[in-house]
């Protein structure tokens, strides 16, 4: 009994230490950090990880929706330029938009505004981060901060000129400001446009300063391109020519000599190339999608042999018939069945599923070794031929038809090449008259590059263009698509809905 | 009992070598005198061996007069008795008191259920056995009162989904599942033949001891193990059978299909519709006849000292869908050896070995691909059906050649080692170790093929993933256990520390030179081609816990508990949290007024109350207060394209976030009538959850890739748990059983700004509403009031879009002449009212029969597979027969369309969830004793047995159960997942 009490009472003991040791390194024991990843209070810890978040920016806009399906929806497919594409009951919720039958509830709209609203809150974060990233080299961090604002503005850009007014998110939202959001006014979203824009003009280096490796950067001429493609829409002339001419006179950019050049590997961040998004075709990580890839190139590859793609966004008859004779952008916009793919080789075949079958050229990347939604094509969002006609365009209404021509002239001189015989230089000097070629022009030369629903919108032409096209378009209603429905549910109301939805 | 083996064990070491002597007697009822018939006689170590006659009478011849006989009868207790020289021996027998007051497994303990003051259901080794199943949570369907149980799916090798008293939380709502001591959230891996018992503790006062994950409830498993014993009893148990889908899906034929086409065209795409005939049946392409199978080999035995139960079980199923394979190993071993007066160890080992094929996801392929098209075109290719019906189709049969070599091996090494010390005469220490070592190996390997546009793979891409999970407890706890007089107290204090870690890695390649099984290794592939990626996360729990239990003259019962639980999850200020709970209970049965009335034979009222946690709810959040960022979202700059590193914030971090708990107050009252061959037990119960951390869905311009988690809501579960049961020994043995669980599940508060939580968006519109005073996850969508007959009758309604003759009519809820997001109303809920089970059984001459059925009401299904049309699919016959058509203007269903207003969330796609199914029913014939003696076989039992036999459901789909993981208020939405299977078994039980 004596024995068996002495070991019990060890026992007491030895547990009584057991239990306190293991009770004194408790707090070691339960402080877990996430394994092999950063969190918000380890991160922006020096230059590396600030361009990361920078590059993370970038990132988004490759994402399928802010470059697949909703962005070509929401660009040539909802234009005259553009057709649904692939069979005829594939994908009906973008013929919804095609025919002007949807409403706030289509997938394409939450698509754009989801999309590029990530970006915005990508880069809302690293503005406000990278200031104050210790022992930075001062130039990275100005130039960091300088392509945030670019791309931020970029997306209000598109924003803007898809629903008119939205939320001006330009800081990191907390849980408190989650729900209620309201629309601003939209030239309060152009004034944020702005403000970003020439920000990012003064803190960003012209394209060639950028080290060889960095190319594909927003530039300072990138800069100085979406600014200009702001006021356009403002229809602030002034100011859109100012911009125009600093990016011809930056002597940064010309046009390659060859239209079609810009769509095939050799143009990607070529002479005329002011701001692509960037993409490769590299083995994926896991699962799927590529680690550098879009899908832009497979939704719109031709269907059926060869075999590249889905088929979507099949160029339009009126968009065909609107080339002058000859025009050979036509032909290196638009891929027939018989042609010779621009590979040289193989030849397009008959798909007798799909009707007046066409499709985009642009989008057009040889078979490659990723796989199929692995799409390597960088994706042209501004090209020097675009300032040119902007410049034109800004001149003419600045009642400067003169100088509006030669850059007009300039364009049709390049795509004209050196055949005498077609698209002859413009001579007309009347401002209504230079106008409509100026229109014409920036139809041809940018067709399929998702230029042409935002250009009838600025120049209240959506309408009359539309229902030309047979198209379900009411005036006054349709110029503005209709903000997502689940962004109105999920606010209890706090953002309105578009007039006419 | 155990003494009483103890002590024949010692007489039989004397007595030996006796010639044979007959023995006679009567046999009868210790409760009313009568004599029992059909009472098995066995000498225990000999041959000899009887049955009772018609007069209770029996005549056995034994080896000698010191023999030992033994005496059984089904429902009562089995007696040992010597001869001790006797040749005639009378022997009463009273009804099994085992039956009545045995002892349940409670958190860190037992108790005598008599003396429970908690609501505790249990199941025996008897009733799970029965089920042909590998999962014990499916082999727990129907069986307790209050637990509903939904299997995952019907692939092999899948568990189910557990949910105890309802829903309480908006996220994970799974119970925590304790094996012999070791917590775990997944028991996929546990032998169900290997089981003691099953005990789910219910509510709070049962639930407290497990603190921080006690919430949702907690289901104890107990495996076998040893007793003590003359001779090892040496036990194989083994059965196969075949299983088939319960039902097939009721679509279109190929030259329905054609004319739907034709009609949704406008078109004569087809000229001659019926020209198609029956076309290809995709249902039975994909699905098949599948054998299942499991051998269980067991040793079971002790002595004074040591006790052992080694198990070994192999346990094989074919998926009823093509390609889907499980096979699984299982060894136990659990020991227990008593090294001296004061100390006892002892383990309970687990390993197994799973091998799993998974078939590609095929089901909704082939419930979309249309008839028209055979598996193969005449050239021998698999058919490309996205000419002209849309890219988002794929061959199923191409699929299913293609992308079948994908391979799961998983080995686990789950188990509890123990050492026991009492000192101090009433004190015992506990010091209890568990682990659960898992390790999983995948391959997959896909091979180029293309068969359309969208179902292709350019490159040849072989994939492993490694992952390791390492997970241990160690608990260290302290009884005093003290009996006076009328007094009984037991205290127990604890200490436990918990860490769990898990790390994965993956690599993979292309460009091998073949697609041969022994070439599919990584260095085979072209090693510039090569990618890997790890992660890895853990967590960390330390608690405190602390239960008094206090029995006064076996009458008035007490139990306090509180445990204390610290967890890494938290942010350090919000990192405890204290889970307190008290339970009263008294056994009036017991008192002598209660006694004299002669009525009943027990009665227990008992009450409780508790507060629990929830840390379940996050449970793959690991550091859900810290801002996590995402890295590898790459871009490439540069003319040489190189791929530079992207990171940024992708989940939101929530340092505030504190513990969701749940207060819990439960009323019981068990009840025993006619010799307690009618009990009864109820309890209602009002479980109200609060602070639930949850994701809320915020809207897209914050830009967040994942919806931030939060403290956002209460819920409120009310309900009963009704169990009867009736229980009839004798000659005829019979039972009959009943539980029933209504409850209501309702959300009483949304703690944040917002009014309602919308979810589960299809095609851009939420398809449910959380909303206050509603069920969790409601759908909510318009209501359908017809279908227009003409396209003036349109016009002149209120529309939605462009609405014309043929389309659905949404009711204009709110009379403004439009039908627009105001109209959208509550559409029911996925969460069944009420839940229940009937089991019934009977034992005769050696036959033995059971059954049970379980069944749900009240519950809603949204057939998502059939609203989603992203390409032309199949039609289900229910849009065909009486569709709209310019000759059919009053048909009841819409026009074929493929998309439009026909598609918006409403009640078109919403059908009655409610079913009864015959869960089990098995028939078993047990060879009488004294035949098998004389082969040394001491039980030889054969039996068939059915799962799912008989299923009665108003759901057009294969079931209206689809276990659903994610958010509760993303439940009920069918999109065509992996259907249950009906099964035959044929089986042989033999104990040596």
């Amino acid at each position: 009994m004596n024995n068996s009490t002495t070991f019990s009472s060890r026992c007491l003991i030895t547990a009584g230490i057991l239990l306190l040791a293991v009770t004194g390194c408790q707090k070691e024991f339960l402080d877990r950090k996430p394994l092999g990843q950063l969190t918000y209070d380890t991160f922006f810890e020096n230059g590396q990880q600030a361009t990361e978040a920078t590059n993370a920016v970038y990132n988004q806009l490759r994402q399928w929706d802010c470059i697949a399906f909703p962005w070509i929806t929401c660009t040539d497919i909802i234009s005259d330029d553009a057709d649904k594409g692939s069979t005829p009951t594939d994908a009906l919720y973008v013929l919804e938009v095609d025919d002007f039958t949807f409403d706030g509830t289509n997938s394409s709209f939450s698509g754009v505004w989801r999309g590029y609203y990530r970006v915005i809150s990508r880069a809302n974060l690293a503005i406000l981060r990278i200031p104050d990233v210790p022992d930075m080299d001062p130039i990275l961090q100005k130039r960091l901060i300088g392509e945030c604002k670019f791309l931020r503005a970029y997306s209000y850009l598109l924003l803007v000129q898809w629903f008119g007014d939205v939320p001006i998110i330009t800081e990191p939202l907390g849980g408190d400001s989650y729900y209620n959001q309201v629309r601003d006014n939209q030239s309060a979203v152009y004034d944020q446009i702005e403000r970003d824009l020439l920000d990012a003009i003064d803190a960003l280096p012209e394209k060639a300063q950028y080290a060889s490796s960095n190319l594909g950067r927003a530039s300072k001429g990138a800069a100085r391109g979406m600014l200009a493609k702001l006021y356009m829409v403002k229809k602030d002339f002034p100011k859109a020519e100012e911009q125009c001419l600093a990016i011809i006179n930056s002597n940064q950019y010309s046009l390659l000599t060859k239209y079609s050049d810009n769509f095939l590997r050799v143009g990607e961040n070529g002479a005329e190339s002011i701001f692509e998004v960037q993409a490769a075709a590299l083995q994926p990580n896991d699962g799927v999608i590529g680690p550098g890839a879009t899908p832009y190139n497979m939704i719109q590859g031709v269907r059926g042999v060869p075999n590249l793609g889905w088929g979507f966004n099949r160029p339009s008859d009126n968009f065909v018939a609107s080339f002058e004779n000859g025009d050979p952008r036509r032909e290196a916009t638009v891929i027939y069945v018989g042609e010779v793919l621009p590979d040289g080789a193989t030849i397009v075949q008959d798909n007798p599923e799909i009707i007046n079958e066409r499709y985009n050229q642009k989008a057009w990347v040889p078979a490659h070794s990723g796989l199929q939604d692995n799409g390597p094509g960088n994706i042209r969002l501004l090209r020097y031929s675009d300032i040119l006609l902007l410049a034109a365009e800004a001149l003419n209404e600045n009642n400067k038809p003169t100088e509006a021509l030669m850059y007009l002239n300039l364009v049709r001189k390049r795509a004209r090449g050196t055949n005498n015989f077609i698209l002859p230089d413009v001579a007309i000097t009347d401002q209504a008259m230079l106008r409509e070629k100026i229109y014409k022009e920036r139809r041809v030369e940018l067709g399929m590059e998702q230029q042409r629903w935002f250009d009838l919108v600025r120049w209240g032409r959506a309408a009359e263009k539309m229902q030309a096209v047979g198209k379900n378009f009411v005036a006054g209603k349709h110029e503005l698509l209709p903000v997502p429905q689940a962004e109105i549910d999920l606010t209890a109301g706090a953002l309105k809905q578009n007039p006419g939805y | 009992m155990k003494n009483v083996i103890l002590i024949l064990v010692s007489i039989m070491t004397i007595t030996s070598g006796f010639a044979q002597v007959r023995v006679n007697g009567l046999v009868t009822d210790k409760q009313d005198g009568t004599p029992l018939i059909g009472v098995t006689i066995r000498e225990k170590s000999g041959a000899g061996g009887g049955i009772s006659d018609i007069d209770g009478r029996y005549i056995v011849s034994v080896a000698g007069s010191e023999s030992v006989l033994v005496f059984s009868y089904t429902g009562y207790a089995t007696q040992e008795i010597a001869l001790n020289g006797r040749t005639e021996l009378n022997v009463s027998m009273g009804e099994d008191a085992n039956l009545l007051d045995q002892v349940v497994v409670v958190g860190y303990g037992t108790q005598r259920k008599s003396d429970l003051t908690g609501a505790v259901g249990s199941v025996k080794s008897k009733d799970i056995e029965r089920i042909a199943t590998g999962s014990v949570a499916q082999a727990l369907q129907g069986k307790i009162a209050g637990v509903y149980v939904t299997p995952n799916s019907g692939e092999p090798g899948q568990g189910a989904i557990i949910r105890i008293r309802g829903t309480g939380t908006l996220n994970n709502a799974n119970p925590i599942y304790v094996i012999d001591g070791m917590i775990t959230y997944d028991a996929s891996f546990v032998n169900p033949q290997d089981v003691a018992s099953i005990e789910v503790l219910k509510d709070a006062s049962a639930c407290a001891i497990y603190g921080a994950r006690g919430a949702n409830g907690v289901v104890l498993i107990t495996t076998k193990t040893g007793q003590k014993r003359e001779n090892a009893v040496i036990s194989l148990n083994t059965y196969y059978g075949t299983q088939q889908v319960t039902k097939r899906i009721d679509l279109l034929n190929a030259s329905e299909f054609a004319q739907a086409y034709n009609e949704l065209t406008n078109t004569a795409y087809y000229p001659d519709p019926n020209a198609l005939g029956e076309g290809t049946d995709w249902q039975g392409e994909i699905f098949r006849k599948a054998p299942m199978g499991n051998v269980q080999l067991s040793v079971n035995g002790g002595t004074d000292r040591f006790n052992y139960n080694i198990s070994a079980n192999y346990f094989n199923q074919s998926g009823i869908l093509k390609n889907s394979e499980y096979e699984r190993v299982t060894l136990r071993l659990n020991n227990d050896f008593k090294v001296n007066k004061w100390l006892t160890i002892g383990n309970n080992l687990a390993y197994s070995n799973s091998k799993a094929q998974l078939a590609p996801g095929v089901v909704t392929s082939a419930y979309r691909m249309p008839p028209v098209f055979a598996p193969k075109d005449s050239l021998g290719n698999f058919s490309d059906p996205t000419s002209p019906f849309g890219l988002a189709i794929a061959n199923p049969a191409a699929d299913l050649f293609y992308k079948s070599n994908n391979h799961n091996k998983a080995d686990r090494f789950f188990g509890t080692i123990y050492g026991e010390i009492k000192f101090l005469k009433n004190f015992t220490f506990k010091s209890n170790f568990g682990f659960d070592l898992n390790s999983s190996n995948e391959k997959q390997f896909t091979p180029i093929f293309q068969v359309s546009p969208s179902q292709l793979n350019t490159s040849d891409q072989l994939w492993r993933r490694f992952g390791q999970g390492r997970d241990w407890i160690w608990e260290q706890t302290v009884t005093y256990d003290q009996t006076w007089d009328k007094h009984r107290v037991t205290v127990l204090a604890g200490y436990t520390a918990d860490e769990r870690t898990y790390e994965s890695f993956g690599a993979g390649r292309s460009g091998f030179p073949g697609n041969a099984d022994e070439l599919l290794y990584l260095d085979a592939g072209n090693d510039t081609t090569q990618v890997n990626y790890g992660s890895a996360h853990d967590e960390a729990l330390i608690s405190y816990l602390f239960r008094t239990n206090y029995t006064l003259m076996d009458r008035y019962l007490l139990t306090v508990s509180m445990r204390v639980d610290q967890s890494s999850r938290f942010a350090a200020d919000n990192r405890t949290g204290v889970f307190p709970s008290a339970s009263l209970g008294w056994n009036a049965g017991q008192e002598s007024f209660i006694e004299n009335l002669g009525v009943v034979d027990r009665l227990k009222f008992r009450v409780s109350y508790g507060i629990l946690g929830n840390q379940n709810s996050i449970r793959n959040r690991y550091y859900p207060s810290l801002g996590v960022i995402t890295s590898r979202l790459y871009y490439v700059f540069g003319p040489d394209e190189a791929l530079n590193q992207g990171a940024t914030l992708i989940s939101i971090g929530n340092p505030d976030l504190v513990w969701e708990t749940a207060r819990q107050t439960d009323i019981g009252m068990e009840m025993g009538f006619f010799n307690n061959r009618l009990s009864a037990e109820i309890d209602w119960y009002n479980r109200y959850t609060y602070d639930i951390i949850a994701p809320v869905p915020i809207p897209d311009y914050v830009g967040s890739n994942e919806d931030p988690i939060v403290n956002t809501a209460q819920v409120r579960n009310r309900g009963w748990d009704i169990t009867l049961n009736w229980r009839q020994a004798g000659r005829f043995a019979w039972n009959l059983g009943a539980i029933l669980s209504p409850v209501s599940n309702e959300v009483v508060a949304l703690n944040d700004q917002k009014s309602e939580i919308l979810a589960a968006f299809l095609q851009g519109e939420p398809a449910t509403r959380t909303v206050v005073g509603e069920p969790i996850g409601s759908f909510y969508g318009y209501k359908v009031i017809g279908v227009f007959d003409s396209a003036d009758e349109a016009a002149g309604a209120p529309r939605i879009g462009n609405e014309t003759a043929g389309d659905l009519q949404f009711a204009d809820l709110n009379n403004d002449g439009k039908i627009d997001a105001l109209d959208r109303t509550n559409l029911g809920s996925p969460i069944p009212t009420l839940t229940y089970g009937f089991n019934a059984g009977f034992e005769v001459a050696g036959f033995d029969f059971a059954a049970d059925l379980l069944g749900v009401t009240g519950n809603k299904v949204y057939n998502a597979k059939k609203s989603f049309r992203f390409s032309v699919y199949n039609w289900e016959k229910s849009s065909y027969t009486d569709r709209w058509t310019p000759t059919n203007t009053a048909g009841s269903v819409p026009r074929i369309t493929n998309g439009g207003t026909n598609y918006r969330v409403s009640d078109y796609f919403i059908e009655d969830g409610s079913f009864i199914r015959l869960r089990s029913m098995v028939l078993g014939y047990t060879l009488p004793t004294a035949l098998m003696q004389r082969a040394k076989i001491n039980k030889l039992r054969f039996y068939v047995s059915g799962n799912n036999l008989w299923t009665s459901q108003q759901y057009s789909g294969y079931s209206p159960e689809f276990g659903n993981d994610g958010t509760p208020y993303e439940v009920g939405f069918d999109n065509g997942g992996y259907p249950i299977a009906k099964s035959w078994q044929f089986g042989l039980e033999m104990t040596f």
